[in-house]
């Protein structure tokens, strides 16, 4: 029943830019480590114990993992962030959707990190920092070229437009 | 400033180390500095702190066994429990006095420095310009010593406040004028003449023109500065802080308390318990139930005892304390959004308590630091908000002021919630909603508990738009402004899905133009 045009995750006149398909490789992967393993570790256990309800613990890690390899591509695929003028817009989520607006005069400092499995797949993540700690904006699975030029950007923005607290 | 979550993809172009767009520059000091020390009397203020933390700990060792003790105490094991009190004593002593050596402070036109550690040394700068709010803590020890705490908080990260912990008062108070006036950026006087703290005046002192130097050669150095005037605008008399504390937690406290004694009364009454078990019942239910209720109550009335706010150029000032003072400057424009709760208790009295987000007080909602007014009338409340923002942005402050704080409907201006959710807050629907002023945007909650919380344009620091499922469904929104941490998370949600993306859109525009205006960090300078 929303329309569209008025919704206040796509504001008219904004492109959001996507994240790197890599992301999905790198979620992928990493539920992929930790549900398989405790599928397997669960696997062993019933086979070890030979009781047939703890099969039941192998199961419910499948099936989690089956569920998060459904979601995972669309989850990533709604991650969207565009750089305006004056401050960087972020949306997330498809359920639970949310957009936060972050004015560069605002931004206390930028990280860049990589975990194991998304440098080897040359990816990172941007997270913007404000005085708040409410301010939820990391912008995960950036090519890491992009990753830096975006750091750097937002970095020399916001000196320019700092403003104390 | 945080380090890389993962290490640094080094290889694939992304350099390691987060690119820090504030904080971190060194302090450049134009003149050199003046380092003085803390009062002697410091280790033995704080020394006698351990020495009741270990009593407290060994009693309630003790506490636990009480027939253990006795036999301890027949085989003379008393006579080893002082000696080992005494040597621990002597030992924090020796090792306070040593931390008061190594303890060195020294106020610079840039920023106030702090070293301190004995193995471990630390340094510590607060930047002047980042200056939030200038406290001086008395404890109940140093104030009947004479003696104050002086607590600096800049807007850092957890931690980033400077205690210089203790001074005389009369010290106290004037480097607090002191540093104030330096962060003011008020100067006279040619830089260097005297010592790093010669040529400053009093905020307020500026016509006065009273000149500061150095007096003391051989004790610490104490500058003559002229406490900025300050005007009390608001005070809460003892009886009304009474009251207001026994209608909020200890009201509830007191009827569980007869309503068990009431109960444990009938059961006795019909005999299906007797005596003894109704009241061992009881005592195990209430002691700490009674003891919970007296602490909150307690803590409420000590720190809310003898409040007095008070405006004066160097920003407001708040003074409270029963056995513990404390004497807060907020540096103006250094609130970062209020809040303005009315329980359901003390509707019918017309009562309200303000808190604040100030940055670098932290998160802690308990801490009595946050609170602007801790009860007060409409008027009070009125003057609450003026301490914080002089100019509302609308032409009728005090009328749009009521309407958000006790009326309901468009009045004045209102947005409200999304009709569509009518159902859902069948109470709220016709309560909850937005104004935004010129100069700040004013969110209004609540029916029973109401509830208005205010953010200056230049004080957001993000704004946020999200919305579940339902939501979705009903197509509506919630929109939240990000603020420092503290008790202040101004919310509202439920806004029709255009409404919310207006606001988030305007609000974004509206904060960059009061940025932009803002007044300078060194509030007295041109």
């Amino acid at each position: 029943m929303a329309e569209t045009d008025v919704s206040p995750f796509a504001p008219p006149g904004v492109d959001f830019t996507g994240v790197s398909p890599a992301l999905i490789k790198v979620r992928v992967i990493v539920s992929c480590i930790w549900l398989g393993g405790l599928a397997v570790i669960g696997a062993v256990l019933a086979v070890a114990t030979k009781a047939a309800w703890v099969w039941a613990f192998p199961a419910v890690f499948v099936a989690l993992l089956v569920w998060a390899l459904w979601l995972v591509p669309r989850q990533v695929r709604a991650i969207g962030y565009a750089e305006r003028d004056d401050d960087l817009l972020l949306r997330k989520g498809i359920l639970l959707r949310s957009m936060v607006v972050v004015p560069y005069g605002r931004m206390q400092y930028v990280d860049v990190s990589a975990g194991p499995v998304a440098r080897a797949l040359g990816i990172a993540s941007v997270q913007l920092h404000t005085a708040a700690a409410a301010t939820d904006a990391s912008i995960p699975g950036l090519p890491a070229a992009e990753a830096a030029r975006l750091r750097d950007q937002l970095a020399s923005r916001g000196e320019s437009r700092r403003s104390g607290l | 400033m945080s380090v890389p979550g993962g290490a640094a993809p080094e290889g694939a172009g992304v350099e390691q180390g987060p690119t820090t767009a504030d904080a971190g520059e060194p302090v450049v000091e134009p003149h050199p500095l003046e380092w003085r020390r803390v009062h002697p009397v410091t280790p033995a203020i704080r020394s006698w702190k351990i020495f009741v933390g270990l009593i407290a700990v060994v009693s309630w060792q003790f506490v636990d066994n009480v027939s253990d003790v006795q036999q301890f105490v027949e085989a003379g094991g008393l006579r080893w429990v002082f000696l080992a009190l005494g040597v621990i004593i002597l030992l924090a002593a020796a090792y306070s006095a040593l931390a008061w050596r190594f303890t060195r402070y020294a106020v610079g036109d840039e920023a106030v420095h702090l070293n301190t550690g004995i193995v471990f040394r630390q340094q510590r700068q607060a930047r002047l310009d980042r200056l939030q709010s200038v406290d001086v803590v008395r404890p109940l020890l140093a104030r009947l010593a004479g003696l104050s705490q002086l607590t600096l908080e800049v807007a850092g990260a957890i931690d980033s406040k400077v205690e210089l912990a203790f001074l005389k008062d009369d010290e106290a108070m004037a480097l607090r004028a002191e540093i104030l006036a330096k962060a003011a950026g008020v100067r006279s006087g040619q830089p260097g003449s005297g010592g790093a703290s010669g040529d400053v005046v009093g905020a307020g002192d500026v016509l006065a023109a009273g000149e500061g130097g150095p007096t003391a050669s051989a004790g610490p150095l104490v500058s003559q500065h002229e406490e900025a005037p300050e005007r009390t605008v608001i005070e809460v008399p003892v009886p009304r802080l009474l009251g207001s504390i026994a209608l909020s937690g200890a009201l509830v406290g007191v009827v569980v308390l007869v309503m068990a004694v009431v109960a444990g009364v009938v059961l006795t009454l019909t005999g299906q318990m007797s005596l003894g078990d109704v009241a061992a019942g009881n005592l195990i239910v209430l002691i700490p139930a009674v003891l919970g209720v007296v602490s909150v109550a307690w803590s409420q009335f000590s720190g809310g005892y003898g409040f007095r706010a008070a405006i004066s150029p160097d920003g407001i000032r708040l003074t409270r304390g029963l056995l513990e003072t404390r004497a807060q400057t907020i540096a103006p424009g250094r609130v970062q959004a209020i809040q303005l709760t009315q329980p359901f208790m003390w509707r019918k009295a017309g009562w309200w308590r303000v808190r604040m987000n100030v940055a670098g007080y932290g998160p802690t909602t308990e801490d009595s630091s946050t609170i602007l007014l801790p009860v007060g009338d409409l008027e009070q409340a009125l003057l609450a908000c003026w301490l914080v923002l002089p100019d509302l942005g609308t032409e009728d402050a005090a009328g749009a002021l009521t309407a958000a704080m006790e009326g309901s409907g468009e009045d004045h201006g209102f947005t409200l919630i999304s009709r569509r959710v009518r159902f859902l807050s069948p109470l709220t629907f016709r309560r909850n909603g937005f104004l935004v002023t010129e100069r700040a945007l004013l969110l209004r909650h609540g029916r029973l508990r109401r509830q208005v919380q205010i953010v200056p344009h230049e004080r957001t620091q993000s704004l946020g738009v999200s919305q579940g499922a339902l939501a979705r469904s009903l197509g509506v929104a919630h929109f939240t402004v990000h603020s420092v941490a503290g008790p202040v998370r101004p919310y509202l949600g439920d806004l029709d899905e255009a409404v919310a993306h207006r606001l988030v859109q305007e609000q974004a525009a509206r904060a960059r133009e009061a940025r932009a205006l803002d007044r300078p960090e060194r509030w007295m300078e041109q």
